[in-house]
């Protein structure tokens, strides 16, 4: 495995309910805030649940006017933003990209199931010669990758990953090996995903969201001991992977390493407890060995914990396998207490906002935690942010942990550095 | 150390042809057509009706543990798929780690099925009526989550939806995947059904071709949209010959590139650079490559751009030697499990040294001017064969199988 190249983190870039950057998210997260209101998108109006995550989202405001947006549904528009502003944070968007054949590497459950559903629709109605070409070609599920491929002009490897909510993390571990095995040199990778009418009435009808089940009042609150669903949201995160003398040999700035990853698969599909915590034990434990690291060696996590009542606690069994004890110790990032499930982004935010936090110093709380809920030994959470001790000599060391919402499971180990300029950072610290 | 090396071990088919490999590639060496006017939904609001549809599949006979009546079609082919190359590769539940088996799919649309009965409801006002499971059918990722589930696998499960290209992009996974040490044995493959969505895309496109599948050919009119699964048992060489199982071909190498350029029109300089990678990454020259099987979707841009392609690979009289076929002239378009297909034909060209051809070839094309086997199978040395796709999103996957020199 010496042979193998180091991967680092040189960007990273995001669209949420929360803010359209790392920094503004965390602020707002440390903060207490949440993304959640009523929707805007669909009409909710026969609908049992209507508040989700949505996006304050004005195409034009982050891709310019001087371009044809029609072709690009919701789902390509936001990931088009996140890869802009990635690029912009590495530096990136200052080299001529065409010319260094960058990769994408997206994470998504549905592409955009909007897209599909729609043509579908129309043709239906009006009749198949009144089917939108223009459509069409967004109802393949790497349309998104696709159209961000064409607006950046990234010419290098190009791929989507499925998977549900782990679809971004998974993502980002294919593109690590990528990376690592000397495939390409640079390569964008995380997720994206859209809210849409198809996905949330998907979703509600299956009793998953916060609130739809026996009109029991929403609470999608992760880790509580009430929780009874998650809320639905959406966003794209994604981050700039590069090989480290690619990275180095253009001065770019180091955020983080990505020192290994593991995916693993519950073959009873979330049906039995103990079979889930077994891969998740069995994938934390392929992502810690890919890392050449311990379980004890890990400060910090970032949990994909959404509300669900089976999947929080299944997440925090398969962790307590892996940490033991020591699990009620380690300080624990959960971005969807605020930002939401939203499934192909979330491994892109959990990455993207734990680099971030461990660099700002402090771990946003979850809000509205009350008491955490049975079999769930994750004693650092509470309501308010945890401020992070002074940094030693050394980076901290990170695991995050996505769960997908029927048997799968990802993990990725990460070495967070310090910022290179502590003071100026400390400066902005939120509070 | 060198990296350890992959082999193919075992092929799973379920196409227009028929199911299975001893079946499948019989008929391909013979010609055979499999296209024929759709039978699976009603075409008369359409100008073009041909379609390649599976036909006589029992998912009954492959699902074992899960019930195939909870799962979409895809699903269904899927593990149709996976279950015979298990069996082709004599490999036993007993004989592996369960947790060490990951399985790799790629797929163009998933389950569109559930997402068009979905829509009939919505349609019609009838929102009560939409299935409570859509979310548990539709997604997919559920194509790979129902393999795992049916044999019991705990290792990587990955779905990757890239389009007409995704069978490919799964063998390029699978070959990573095993060269990384994350599993002992890797199912790879691709899953699609037939659906109406793509159906009416491709018609409205105008590139359904309305009489015959053609590619190449001067007259070519289209290509016809099909279904179908292929799952190949990948694992390296050491561990295929320990455990003394036949080996049909190993993989070289693989390239994958995006355009950058269109959604759906092809750019000749993308897929020039997916098969340059490959050939670097195989350390294979453009002489050394003995078949090639194309993309060849029958539609006039597609093949002629291919054949552009090819020629800026290896040169236009090193392109006119290599034999080069589209067996979508007889299974059609099988989308998502069309490159898993065309990499099983690949691995069975290497282990029998035949090469499919491409039928209703009648009429020359000046673009279109390479040797595409036309009408009739070929026996000839098949060292290294290139199996090239591309998709929608500009993204294109070339994956090279090799004989395995030392048996």
């Amino acid at each position: 495995m010496s042979s193998r190249r180091r991967v680092v983190v040189t960007g990273m870039g995001l669209v949420s309910t929360l803010g359209f950057s790392p920094r503004s998210v965390h602020e707002n997260l440390v903060r207490g805030l949440d993304g959640f209101g009523p929707i805007q998108l669909f009409d909710t109006e026969q609908l049992s649940v209507r508040t989700a995550g949505e996006i304050a989202f004005e195409a034009e405001e982050h891709l310019g006017t001087g371009r044809n947006l029609r072709p690009l549904d919701r789902t390509a528009r936001l990931v088009i933003a996140a890869a802009a502003r990635t690029l912009d944070s590495s530096g990136l968007a200052e080299v001529e990209i065409g010319s260094q054949l960058v990769g994408l590497v997206l994470g998504s459950m549905f592409g955009s199931v909007h897209s599909i559903a729609a043509f579908d629709r129309r043709a239906l109605i009006a009749g198949p010669s009144y089917a939108k070409p223009l459509q069409f070609a967004n109802s393949v599920i790497n349309a998104a990758a696709g159209q961000t491929a064409i607006w950046h002009g990234l010419k290098g490897i190009n791929s989507t990953i499925a998977g549900g909510s782990l679809a971004g993390l998974s993502a980002l571990g294919y593109a690590t090996d990528l990376v690592r095995d000397g495939r390409i040199d640079t390569v964008l990778a995380g997720g994206g995903e859209e809210l849409c009418n198809e996905s949330f009435f998907g979703f509600l009808k299956a009793g998953r969201l916060a609130g739809s089940r026996n009109g029991a009042p929403a609470r999608s609150v992760p880790f509580d001991a009430d929780r009874n669903g998650f809320a639905l949201a959406e966003g794209a995160a994604l981050c700039s992977l590069e090989a480290e003398e690619t990275a180095r040999g253009r001065g770019a700035e180091v955020l983080a390493e990505i020192l290994g990853h593991g995916n693993a698969f519950d073959a009873s599909r979330g049906r039995e407890a103990a079979s889930a915590a077994a891969a998740i034990a069995r994938g934390g434990a392929a992502a810690l060995a890919d890392a050449g690291l311990n379980a004890e060696e890990i400060d910090l996590l970032s949990l994909s914990g959404n509300g669900s009542p089976e999947g929080d606690r299944h997440e925090a069994l398969g962790l307590a396998e892996i940490f033991g004890e020591r699990l009620a110790e380690i300080p624990c990032l959960v971005v969807k207490a605020g930002l939401g499930e939203s499934l192909g982004a979330s491994g892109g935010f959990q990455t993207v906002m734990l680099i971030e936090a461990a660099r700002r110093g402090s771990i946003p709380g979850i809000p509205g935690l009350k008491r955490l809920g049975v079999q769930i030994p994750l004693k650092t959470l509470s309501t308010g942010p945890r401020h992070l001790s002074p940094w030693g000599d050394r980076p901290r060391l990170g695991l995050i942990h996505a769960l997908g919402l029927d048997g799968g499971t990802s993990s990725l180990v990460v070495a967070i550095h310090p910022p290179s300029n502590s003071g100026s950072l400390a400066g902005e610290q939120a509070s | 150390m060198s990296r350890p090396r992959i082999a193919v071990t075992g092929i799973g088919l379920v196409t227009p042809l028929g199911l299975g490999r001893k079946t499948v590639w019989k008929r391909l060496l013979e010609g055979h057509c499999g296209i024929a006017p759709v039978r699976s939904y009603d075409t008369s609001r359409f100008n073009v009706h041909l379609g390649a549809e599976v036909e006589d599949f029992n998912p009954e006979t492959y699902f074992e543990n899960t019930d195939p009546n909870a799962v979409g079609q895809a699903s269904q082919f899927a593990v149709g798929a996976a279950r015979m190359a298990l069996t082709d590769a004599s490999i036993a539940s007993g004989d592996i780690d369960p947790g060490r088996v990951a399985v790799v799919m790629g797929t163009t649309s998933g389950e569109p099925r559930e997402v068009e009965r979905f829509n009939d409801h919505f349609v019609s006002g009838e929102h009560e009526k939409i299935d409570e499971n859509f979310i548990g059918l539709y997604p997919c990722h559920v194509i790979a989550g129902i393999i795992s589930e049916e044999f019991g696998f705990g290792g990587p499960n990955v779905m990757i939806p890239v389009a007409c290209a995704a069978g490919n992009y799964a063998m390029a996974h699978g070959f990573d995947l095993l060269r990384a040490g994350r599993a002992d044995v890797v199912l790879a493959g691709g899953a699609d059904s037939f659906s109406r969505i793509t159906y009416t895309g491709f018609a409205r496109l105008g590139a359904v071709a309305p009489e015959l599948c053609q590619p190449f050919d001067k007259n070519r009119r289209g290509m016809v949209p099909g279904e179908g699964a292929a799952v190949l048992v990948l694992e390296t060489v050491q561990r295929a010959r320990e455990r003394g199982a036949p080996i049909y071909a190993e993989i070289g190498g693989y390239g994958l590139s995006c355009d950058a350029h269109h959604m759906t029109a092809a750019d000749p300089d993308g897929a020039a650079r997916a098969m340059a990678m490959a050939l670097v990454m195989a350390r294979v020259l453009p002489t050394a490559v003995s078949y090639i099987s194309a993309h060849g979707t029958g539609t006039p841009t597609n093949d002629r751009q291919e054949t552009k392609a090819v020629k800026r690979v290896f040169g236009e009289r090193i392109a006119r030697r290599v034999p080069i076929s589209s067996i979508k002239s007889m299974i059609g378009h099988t989308m998502g499990a069309a490159s898993a297909i065309e990499a099983a034909v690949c691995s069975l060209a290497v282990a029998s040294q035949k090469v499919p051809p491409t039928i209703h070839l009648e009429t020359a094309d000046p673009e279109c001017d390479l040797d595409y086997v036309a009408n009739e199978a070929r026996e000839i040395p098949v060292e290294v064969a290139m199996n090239n796709a591309y998709a929608f999103g500009g993204n294109n996957a070339s994956v090279i199988f090799q004989k395995c020199q030392i048996q």
